[in-house]
């Protein structure tokens, strides 16, 4: 049966066999991509981007821009997805339309990038429609003014698979592998946490509360409803988690008992993180529903940065696209911890709100950077103890980026020799 | 009156060990369940001044309203600083230096 993703298109993956691809990449220039081109180039591939084919040409990036649409004019999509290239580059590689590059990656081939347009876009106006600003202190507005000064838009296609290194391997979970585990699961019903994070109890009870949330009406005789755990693996910023903290920490939260086999999965999405907040969270409706997941968390400030977006400026969007994206959005204000209580509660249950103690992701860092072990009421033993065998483990001392780690750190992904 | 920002020092053994050698364990409060730590206070002009000397220290902005992820050994001088003076209003005195 076809597995229909975002936009009502069936999801396809788009990889050539070992021998095809042999065949197809001979004669071709090699282009060695960067990271955020890779991550790209697996997310279209493998349908995480359906129905993508490849990177937008002139008309979707337009339409995007302006009407958080594809040229169809109807298929929602908030954030272009462009390949830059700069002038010398075209000319030297003889990027043309009806050309085809082989992308290469960590030394390797990794696509054919079939060429149907070549280029420019007003940066600044991309800027200003995507994240509501043009600032360039804005982390998406940055990477948009990093782009080089030409795009080239054209189809995707995988000629080698990437080699996923541990600890990673077993969350890299494309669209069609995860829809066949949620059959066996028999889950009927999926909701997304999206997260760059290590877990504190306030995000374990936003996603004990999305799975009630989500569970709604269903029957109690069987698990129907699970938590997908989609951990956003991308460029990494000094002070953040490493990534392998993140990934293991909230598969810990299964593992240790908080959650279980029958209600929680964590996998992986290679993304690095524009920040556009309500654009970006329309783009985390249409990654998760080709996932296969049925419903999507967004809580406060979703994927926003600073203070360019209101708390609820994204839950507005979404609201002006129902019945356009084909996933049910699951609101959630913050859980706290309240003294009075003695437990982890929301803000909109609580009425203690004098006695109230906020805590975020920020606040446990800096208790852990501080060299103390918070309570079990506020970060899980298992997940403390873990965030520190993985700074000996894979952080070189710190479970927190630091220059070692960006310099010397195993790949998540590398492409292997073509077979 | 102006905004007052909160520097949260959290105390692990070794700075309670300190603060009971000095007399000073009941400055500790106790926060989140049973953490016991010690706010120090910045005035606008102290937490901008704070966020640009140290440039990995964050604001909380969205919820706790505090400042956090100052360097560990940042702290430990902040929280020296207060045993020293046996008052937790020391950001002037520690600031002078930067």
């Amino acid at each position: 049966m076809a597995e229909i993703g975002h936009g009502g298109k069936e999801i396809k993956e788009r990889i050539l066999e070992p021998a095809e691809a042999k065949k197809r990449i001979q004669g071709l220039k090699q282009y060695p991509i960067r990271s955020q081109l890779a991550n790209e180039v697996i997310d279209i591939a493998y349908g995480f981007f359906s129905p993508l084919e490849g990177f937008m040409g002139k008309a979707d990036v337009e339409s995007v821009c302006k009407k958080m649409r594809l040229k169809d004019g109807k298929t929602v999509w908030s954030i272009p997805i462009v390949f830059d290239m700069s002038k010398e580059e075209i000319a030297e590689y003889g990027v043309k339309p009806g050309a085809s590059l082989l992308l290469t990656y960590t030394g390797n081939p990794m696509a054919i990038f079939e060429i149907e347009e070549v280029y420019e876009y007003d940066k600044k106006s991309l800027a200003k429609d995507v994240y509501g600003t043009d600032e360039a202190k804005h982390p998406g507005c940055a990477r948009t003014y990093a782009y080089k000064d030409k795009f080239v838009g054209g189809k995707i296609t995988l000629v080698n698979r990437p080699k996923i290194n541990e600890p990673f391997t077993p969350y890299f979970l494309p669209p069609l592998e995860l829809r066949r585990i949620f059959k066996e699961k028999g889950w009927k019903r999926i909701v997304a946490h999206q997260t760059r994070n290590v877990p504190h109890t306030g995000h374990e009870w936003l996603m004990k509360g999305a799975w009630f949330q989500t569970y709604g009406e269903l029957p109690m005789d069987k698990p129907y409803v699970g938590v997908l755990v989609n951990a956003i693996i991308g460029e990494k910023r000094k002070g953040d988690y490493i990534d392998e903290a993140i990934i293991l920490t909230q598969d810990e939260l299964r593992k240790s008992g908080y959650f279980g086999d029958h209600n929680h999965l964590t996998s992986l999405t290679f993304w690095d993180m524009r920040y556009a907040g309500p654009r970006e969270a329309v783009f985390h409706a249409a990654l998760r529903t080709n996932l296969g997941l049925t419903h999507h968390m967004f809580g406060r400030d979703h994927a926003g940065v600073g203070t360019y977006y209101g708390a609820y400026d994204a839950h507005r969007l979404l609201e002006s696209l129902k019945g356009e994206i084909n996933i049910v959005p699951v609101y959630s204000e913050n859980w706290l911890y309240c003294p009075h209580c003695g437990e982890i509660t929301s803000e909109s249950l609580c009425n203690h709100k004098k006695e109230w103690q906020k805590f975020s992701g920020t606040l446990i860092r800096s208790i852990v950077q501080d060299g103390v072990k918070p309570p079990r009421l506020i970060f899980r033993p298992e997940v403390f103890d873990l965030v520190l065998e993985c700074a000996e483990k894979y952080g070189f001392g710190s479970p927190f980026v630091e220059e070692e780690y960006l310099k010397k750190r195993t790949p998540v992904f590398v492409m292997p020799p073509l077979a | 009156m102006s905004e007052k920002y909160p520097i949260n020092l959290w105390v692990n053994e070794e700075r309670y060990e300190k603060l009971q050698k000095a007399g000073l364990a009941a400055m500790c409060q106790e926060m989140l369940a049973g953490l016991k730590c010690i706010q120090v206070y910045c005035n606008d002009a102290q937490k901008d001044k704070i966020l640009k000397v140290f440039p990995t220290a964050k604001f909380d902005s969205a919820t706790t309203k505090s400042i956090e992820l100052l360097p560990r050994q940042v702290k430990d001088k902040i929280f020296d600083l207060v045993v020293q003076k046996q008052s937790i209003d020391i950001m002037d005195d520690f600031l002078k230096n930067y």
